[in-house]
């Protein structure tokens, strides 16, 4: 049996941008998740998102049955955002004031060719907004911790090292490794690398 | 064996563990990663057909022969197939034939919401609805022994959500031995559909209906979960999980068969609970066939007909009718400005981007997308459209799309409209996917009775919006293999056409001369715009800049439409991480002052 959650079901939901990895992460997460002996629902949006657009996932985690693929509005208990601007998109339809956020700052832009806001918010005062939403917040410097390591690609692998430094869901790090050696079996050293640095900075 | 399964990998795994042995599909969002999943397995014959028509045809030919075969495709996909799916109603299968449909309830990715549980009316054939991957496994194993039992076509019914949440599956079953030889027992009044056979098969079909029904009563995919007596829920498919969220309480008839009904198991129900509601999306298939049988029910009056449902959507409309006191109200966070929204794109490098930008520069579409003005609304061409990811070309800057309909409409409705007597120049732009699927009739057709259109064909080689399956123009088979090539232009001219120009889509030059020469043709003209989809490109060239110094602000460049070129602190500047550099260089080709370089600084 799986340990018991901080709360039943725990509605995880990981948002970026298409062409970031969030699909990507958000399967290693729910395959680990599964292992551990949770039951998980793992509701995706994908569709016409090509490179750019908008992705959310959303991951249901229960020790008892399925929940539905949605995440109700305003029950959202962890957000692990990879763009500022989707991380407060999630706040605003699934804050709480328990909510706890895990966010990359890098800025990416967009283009609304259909009008509207076009305008990017000033990024300082977004991240001091998604954490006076968020009960807590972990700011990761994912992006340039990636191009550090040599390709921002890696962001991805070490913002959910930042969830397991965080310790607010209910892996370990070791739940991490096998599957990491599964889905990339030629680049292994360096995603566990960065995993290992998502960790580092959380607890930092 | 337990993994986190989408539902359509659940039910492409489910299919192989019942003995499938040939699967057919064309792809279409949200049904396209169930034949992307059975290709994997190699004991399996499976395909991408041309559409969905054949599709269909090349399964009821398997199934004929003898060997469990699925047929998948979107909601929209059974439009297309509707005349063969008829016809294998009515002459029943030899092998079980299972269709998966997969409709689109939000119109995430489709051009129409339909619920095609009314198609298993028409045609008199059984639906199955799982709610979830467990369940999508589990029926395909049930679905294929109904269509043998019972002689008849299945219908698998998902939606969206089904198709595309991951949840966890018990593989429980294993690849069944081959049994039983593949052959074609010959039976004239089967299926030789002459109107003296179909006469004979028509009342076989009715008698098929009834016995279904008596299965459907005892099923255990039709299932009672009894709880409070105030309140019973019917429901189905997806629905189920929302309402169960929603209503804990309450007694639930779960129906895993929603067509034919279980009319005794739904009476006995009734009687068992004060309030009958049933919670289903999109339209009232199942309230209405309850309401006809005279049981007092309830549905629609307080769910939308339109849309999505959601655990939130269903809460709302529980209160409404007075079934909740309140909704879990969410704490809601209204006190943040509207943040930019990211819709989907024109991707930087895509192959489709400079034909578009050339015909909007011809007809005097080209506006910046805040200028509120639509300019395309007093163009001098029309432009016909079709669908894949060349409808994005309609949003501005480029608005160089004027109808969209289903696929292959655009060229015959580039034809109507010259017939009908519009005396501007149309051109109809379509893809090479979506011309193969059903594009080559209507060219015929414009053969024929000699239109002057021009036709545009945006060869990308791959089918692009559902995620880069194989078509026949592409060479390769969807289970990888070398396969024969249809080559575009073959077809074209072997049709009748004589005016074919194929250009190169990343050369303007090229691109305006081509379009120029069609559009002032007094003949039907097809001009084929050749290059790969960017996105299937591993490699990235050298990256272009913006020359400062050489930036007059014209913003030519930002007509494009290039997600990768933006407007920073007044300056205009290129993201190279986005840029795909030297295979597309459009922006270098439609800059006056020659501002756009490569990195390095070296033009040529």
């Amino acid at each position: 049996m799986a340990k018991q959650l901080m709360k039943d079901p725990l509605n995880l939901i990981i948002s970026g941008v298409a062409g970031q990895g969030n699909v990507l992460i958000a399967m290693v997460i729910g395959n680990a998740l599964v292992e551990n002996g949770y039951q998980v629902m793992f509701g995706q949006t994908f569709g016409s998102n090509q490179r750019g657009g908008s992705v959310r996932n959303y991951i249901r985690i229960s020790n008892e049955t399925k929940y539905s693929p949605i995440i109700p509005q305003g029950h959202g208990d962890i957000i692990l955002g990879m763009e500022p601007i989707e991380t407060m998109r999630m706040l605003k339809e699934f804050g709480n004031p328990n909510v706890m956020t895990v966010v990359n700052p890098r800025a990416i832009m967009s283009i609304d060719s259909r009008g509207g806001t076009t305008e990017y918010p000033d990024i300082d005062k977004l991240l001091a907004d998604i954490e006076k939403l968020s009960s807590k917040t972990w700011v990761i410097n994912a992006t340039e911790e990636a191009q550090k390591m040599g390709n921002p690609i890696l962001a991805n692998v070490i913002l959910a090292g930042g969830l397991i430094g965080a310790n607010i869901l209910p892996l370990e790090k070791n739940s991490f490794e096998s599957l990491l050696q599964e889905r990339f079996p030629k680049a292994f050293e360096i995603n566990f690398k960065a995993l290992n640095r998502g960790i580092e900075l959380a607890k930092s | 064996m337990k993994r986190l399964l989408s539902g359509n990998e659940a039910l492409a795994w489910g299919a192989y563990h019942a003995g499938a042995r040939v699967a057919t599909a064309y792809p279409g969002t949200p049904s396209t990663e169930i034949l992307e999943t059975i290709a994997r397995f190699d004991d399996i014959y499976a395909e991408w057909s041309t559409n969905e028509k054949v599709a269909m045809e090349v399964a009821l030919g398997a199934c004929y022969a003898g060997v469990r075969t699925i047929v998948s495709m979107k909601h929209v996909g059974l439009n297309v197939a509707a005349d063969p799916f008829m016809a294998a109603s009515i002459t029943g299968v030899n092998g079980g034939l299972v269709l998966i449909c997969a409709d689109d309830p939000g119109t995430h990715s489709s051009q129409s919401e339909q619920d095609n549980r009314h198609y298993a009316r028409l045609a008199k054939v059984p639906v199955l609805e799982p709610s979830d991957s467990q369940e999508a496994y589990d029926m395909m194993a049930i679905a294929f022994d109904i269509s043998e039992q019972f002689d008849t076509l299945v219908m698998v019914r998902t939606t969206t959500r089904i198709s595309h949440s991951k949840s966890v599956v018990d593989l429980s079953r294993s690849r069944p031995a081959p049994t039983g030889e593949v052959g074609f027992p010959r039976n004239v009044s089967k299926y030789v559909m002459l109107p003296v056979n179909a006469r004979f098969r028509h009342p076989l079909v009715e008698e098929r209906m009834v016995k279904l029904a008596g299965f459907a009563e005892t099923s255990p995919l039709n299932r009672v979960e009894s709880g409070e007596r105030n309140l019973g829920v019917i429901t189905s498919g997806v629905a189920y999980q929302y309402a169960r969220e929603v209503f804990p309480d309450a007694s639930f008839l779960k129906l895993g068969i929603t067509h034919p009904l279980p009319r005794e198991l739904i009476r006995r129900f009734a009687g068992q609970v004060d309030r009958l509601v049933v919670i289903e999306e999109l339209d009232p298939f199942l309230e209405e066939g309850i309401r006809a049988m005279g049981v007092e029910v309830t549905g629609k009056d307080f769910i939308p007909l339109v849309g999505e449902l959601s655990t939130d959507v269903v809460g709302k409309g529980a209160v409404s009718a007075g079934i909740l006191t309140e909704p879990p109200v969410p704490p809601g966070i209204t006190a943040v400005a509207d943040l930019p929204k990211r819709p989907p794109l024109l991707c930087p490098g895509c192959p489709h981007t400079g034909m578009f930008f050339v015909l909007a520069s011809m007809g005097q579409r080209l506006k910046p997308p805040d200028s509120g003005d639509n300019p395309a609304k007093k163009s001098n061409l029309i432009i016909t459209g079709d669908i894949g990811c060349y409808t994005l070309a309609t949003y501005p800057p480029l608005n160089a799309m004027d109808t969209t309909a289903c696929m292959g409409a655009s060229i015959g409705q580039a034809l109507g409209m010259e017939k009908a007597g519009i005396d501007t120049n149309i051109v109809a732009v379509i893809g090479d996917s979506t011309f193969l699927h059903s594009g080559i009739t209507p060219l015929v057709d414009a053969v024929y009775n000699e239109g002057k259109i021009t036709v545009v064909i945006l060869d990308n080689g791959t089918t692009a919006m559902t995620g880069h399956q194989e078509h026949p123009g592409t060479g390769v088979s969807a289970q990888g293999n070398k396969a024969t090539k249809v080559e575009l232009e073959n077809v074209v001219r072997g049709v009748g056409v004589s005016d074919v120009r194929v250009v190169d889509a990343f050369n303007m030059k090229e691109l305006r001369a081509a379009a120029r020469s069609a559009l002032a043709s007094p003949e039907l003209a097809v001009i084929i715009v050749r290059g790969a989809c960017a996105v299937g490109v591993p490699q990235r060239g050298e990256p272009r800049v913006v020359d400062a110094g050489k930036c007059n602000r014209c913003d030519v460049c930002l007509l494009i439409g290039c997600p990768a070129i933006q407007t920073v602190d007044d300056k205009v500047y290129i993201d190279t991480t986005l840029c795909v550099g030297d295979i597309c260089t459009i922006c270098q080709q439609v800059c006056p002052q020659k501002a756009i370089t490569p990195v390095t600084g070296e033009t040529e």
